[in-house]
C-alpha cells in the first residue's frame, strides 16, 4: 500500500472509531428511522379501496401539499405511484445524509482553524490523504445507514403487507452516489473557507441553490420567474447531484438502465472531480487559515 | 542535511522570504532567530513543505524536497508552536501517539510510545485525556510525538514557550540528549537565553533576508561591538569613571557601589590598559571580570532600530 493510502486509510479509521464514541450519527440515524415507521403508519391510514390518497392523513396531506407547493403535482404523483416506500427512504436518509456531510464540513473547518490538519501533513500525510478519508469514511457510514433503512422497511413492508416496489432499490443505490457528490462539494466548502462556520455556511447554501434550481424545475407555473430558474437549472444543473439523481429515476422508471447507470457514474465522477478540486484548492490555499 | 537556494516567498507584492541561503550540516543543534514578521515562520513553512516557495529550492538529504515526497517527509519530526489538542479532545495520550505511530508506521510502537513518555516524565499520564494536559505536559507530549518514528530531523518551534523552569530544564535535556544521538535539530525561538545555551549555530532573519549565520561564540564575538569590564576597588573615586571614560580604551564607565564598571572594545587590550591606568592612579583592583555580550542583547542589537547598523557591520547587506 502506498504512503498515501496508508495515511488515509488511518486517518479514516480514526474517524470512524470517532463518530462511532460519538451519539450524533446514532441520533441521526434514529431520527430517519421513527420518521420512516410514523410515515409508514400513516401511509396505511391514507390508504382507501381506491387506493393511496394523501389527502386522508393529515400528516401525508400536509407533507403532500407541500411537495406539491414546491416541485408539482406531478412530482407527487411519481413519488407515490409504487407505494410509500420512495417517499420514505428519502425523508429517513436526509438527516443521516446532512448530519454526515455538515458535521464532516465542520470538522474538517475545525482541524484546519487548529492546526491539526497542517500537523497531519507534517507527516507522512498530505491534503491528498486527508481529504480521501474524510470521504472514506462518510461513505461507510452511509453504507450502513442505507443498510439499516433497507432492511428496518423491508420489515416495515412486510408487516404491513406492502412491497418496496423496483424504483425503491434504484433510488437506494443512486442515493449513495447522491451522497458522495453531497459529501465532495462539503470538502470543496471547506477547503475553501477558513473556519468551521463559514464552510457550513457556504456548503448549505450551495445545497439550497441546487434545491431551488431543482424546485423550479419541477415548478409549473409560467412566467418570468419560470423562465428564469429554467436558465438558471440549465447552467447549474451539470453541477447538482440532483439532477443525476433525476436522471436516474426517470431512466430506472422506463427501464432505461443504460441512463441509469451513465448517471450513476456521472454521480461518482462529480465527485472524484470535487475530492480533486478540494484537493487543488489546499494545494493553493495552504493548510493553514 | 538541510539546504537553501534563493529561497523566496512573496504574497502579492510583499516580499516575506528574499533569496535565502541557509546550509545545516548533519547533527546540529541549528537556532533560527528573528523578530516578529522578519520571515522567520514563512522559511520554516517553506522547509517543511506546507507553504509553497515562489523561487528557490529546499533540499533534504541532498534531494530536492516537495510536498509530495512523503517518503522525505517520513524523515522529519516537528514540534508547532501550537498544540492542535482540541481537534483530538476525546483521545488518550496514547490513543494520540498510538494515532501518528500508525501513520509512519512505527514498529513495535507500544514499547516506543512508553520509552519515550517515560523519557519526559510522562508515563503516568498516557491513559488520561490529552486536552486536560497543561502546556508543559501538551509540549512534552508533542516532542514524544514528533520523535516517535525516530526522524533524521527535528523541527521544533518555540520548544519552550509557557513553560516553567523544570520544564524548560527537561526540553533543553532532551534537545541536547536527541543531539548526541545524531539528530539535526532546528530550533526556532524567540528566548534567546535558552537559544544560546543549546544552538551550536544560529541564524538570523530580517525582513526576510539572512543578516548572520555563524557558530554562536563566532557570532558573539563579531556582533558584540563592546564589552563590560568589572573592577572591584576598595571605594570609587569621585571623578573616576568621567576620567576614566575619556581615556582612548574606554566608552563608557559609570560607578555602581564599590564597582567600577567599563564598557570598552571587545578587541584589543582594553583590560590591560584600564588596569595600568588604576595602578597609575594608586588604585588596586581587588578583582576584575568581564561580561561579554549575551545572545540576547546581541539580538536586540541587530533588531528593530538598530539592524542597519548591525548590517553594516556584518556586511550582509
Amino acid at each position: 500500500m502506498s504512503l498515501r493510502l496508508h495515511a488515509a486509510a488511518v486517518i479514516a479509521r480514526r474517524r470512524l472509531l470517532e463518530t462511532a464514541l460519538s451519539p450524533g450519527y446514532y441520533a441521526a440515524l434514529t431520527v430517519g428511522l421513527v420518521l420512516a415507521w410514523l410515515l409508514v403508519a400513516g401511509f396505511v391510514r391514507a390508504v382507501d379501496s381506491s387506493g393511496f390518497d394523501y389527502t386522508l392523513d393529515p400528516a401525508y396531506g400536509l407533507i403532500g401539499s407541500g411537495l406539491a407547493g414546491a416541485f408539482g403535482t406531478t412530482f407527487v404523483a411519481k413519488l407515490f405511484a409504487e407505494g410509500p416506500f420512495l417517499f420514505i427512504l428519502y425523508a429517513a436518509f436526509l438527516p443521516v445524509l446532512l448530519y454526515l456531510a455538515v458535521s464532516s464540513v465542520f470538522r474538517f473547518g475545525l482541524e484546519k482553524k487548529v492546526g491539526a490538519v497542517e500537523l497531519l501533513t507534517y507527516g507522512p500525510a498530505d491534503a491528498a490523504a486527508y481529504l480521501l478519508a474524510a470521504l472514506v469514511k462518510d461513505l461507510l457510514l452511509t453504507l450502513v445507514a442505507l443498510a439499516a433503512l433497507l432492511a428496518y422497511l423491508l420489515a416495515a413492508a412486510g408487516l404491513n403487507n406492502l412491497v418496496l416496489g423496483p424504483a425503491f432499490f434504484a433510488s437506494l443505490l443512486i442515493l449513495f452516489f447522491v451522497a458522495a457528490a453531497v459529501y465532495g462539494y462539503g470538502i470543496v466548502a471547506a477547503s475553501l473557507t477558513d473556519n468551521s462556520a463559514s464552510a457550513v455556511a457556504l456548503f448549505l447554501g450551495v445545497l439550497l441553490l441546487f434545491g431551488g434550481v431543482m424546485a423550479g424545475s419541477f415548478t409549473v407555473v409560467e412566467g418570468y420567474a419560470r423562465d428564469l430558474a429554467s436558465v438558471a437549472a440549465w447552467v447549474i444543473q451539470w453541477l447538482s447531484p440532483l439532477f443525476y439523481w433525476h436522471l436516474a429515476l426517470r431512466a430506472a422508471e422506463v427501464g432505461n438502465w443504460g441512463t441509469y447507470l451513465g448517471a450513476a457514474l456521472l454521480l461518482a465522477l462529480l465527485a472524484a472531480v470535487l475530492l480533486g478540486a478540494g484537493h487543488l484548492t489546499m494545494k493553493l490555499r495552504g493548510v493553514r487559515p | 542535511m538541510i539546504r537553501t537556494e534563493r529561497l523566496t516567498k512573496r504574497y502579492g507584492s510583499f516580499t516575506a522570504v528574499d533569496g535565502l541561503d541557509l546550509n545545516i550540516p548533519a547533527g546540529e543543534i541549528y537556532g533560527f532567530l528573528g523578530p516578529n514578521g522578519a520571515g522567520k515562520t514563512s522559511t520554516i513553512m517553506m522547509l517543511l513543505g506546507v507553504v509553497k516557495p515562489t523561487a528557490g529550492e529546499v533540499r533534504l538529504f541532498g534531494e530536492p524536497y516537495r510536498p509530495s515526497r512523503l517518503d522525505l517527509r517520513r524523515r522529519i519530526g516537528v514540534v508547532p508552536e501550537k498544540h492542535p489538542a482540541g481537534a483530538w479532545s476525546w483521545m488518550t495520550a496514547g490513543e494520540y501517539l498510538r494515532m501518528f505511530a500508525d501513520l509512519f508506521r512505527v514498529p513495535r510502537a507500544e514499547r516506543r510510545i512508553d520509552h519515550l513518555l517515560e523519557r519526559v516524565g510522562l508515563a503516568a499520564e498516557k491513559r488520561k485525556r490529552f486536552a486536560r494536559f497543561s502546556r508543559g505536559m501538551l509540549q512534552k507530549l508533542s516532542i514524544v510525538r514528533a520523535l516517535l518514528h525516530d526522524p533524521d530531523i527535528l523541527f521544533l518551534d518555540e520548544p519552550i514557550s509557557g513553560l516553567d523552569p523544570f520544564g524548560v530544564k527537561q526540553v533543553r535535556d532532551l534537545i541536547l540528549e536527541e543531539r548526541r544521538e545524531g539528530r539535526t535539530i532546528f530550533v526556532s525561538s524567540h528566548l534567546l537565553s535558552e537559544m544560546e545555551k543549546v544552538c551550536e549555530r544560529v541564524a538570523i532573519i530580517y525582513r526576510g533576508k539572512l543578516l548572520a549565520e555563524d557558530r554562536m561564540q563566532h557570532l558573539l564575538a563579531t556582533l558584540a561591538g563592546e564589552r563590560e569590564i568589572h573592577v572591584d576597588l576598595e571605594q570609587v573615586p569621585p571623578g573616576l569613571p568621567a576620567k576614566v571614560a575619556a581615556r582612548d580604551f574606554a566608552h563608557a564607565a559609570e560607578r555602581r557601589g564599590n564597582t567600577l564598571v567599563v564598557k570598552a572594545a571587545t578587541r584589543g587590550g582594553s583590560r590591560r590598559a584600564l588596569s595600568q591606568y588604576l595602578i597609575d592612579q594608586h588604585l588596586v583592583p581587588l578583582g576584575i571580570r568581564e561580561r561579554s555580550l549575551s545572545l540576547e542583547e546581541a539580538f536586540v542589537t541587530i533588531t528593530g532600530d538598530n539592524v542597519d547598523r548591525f548590517a553594516e557591520l556584518s556586511g550582509a547587506r
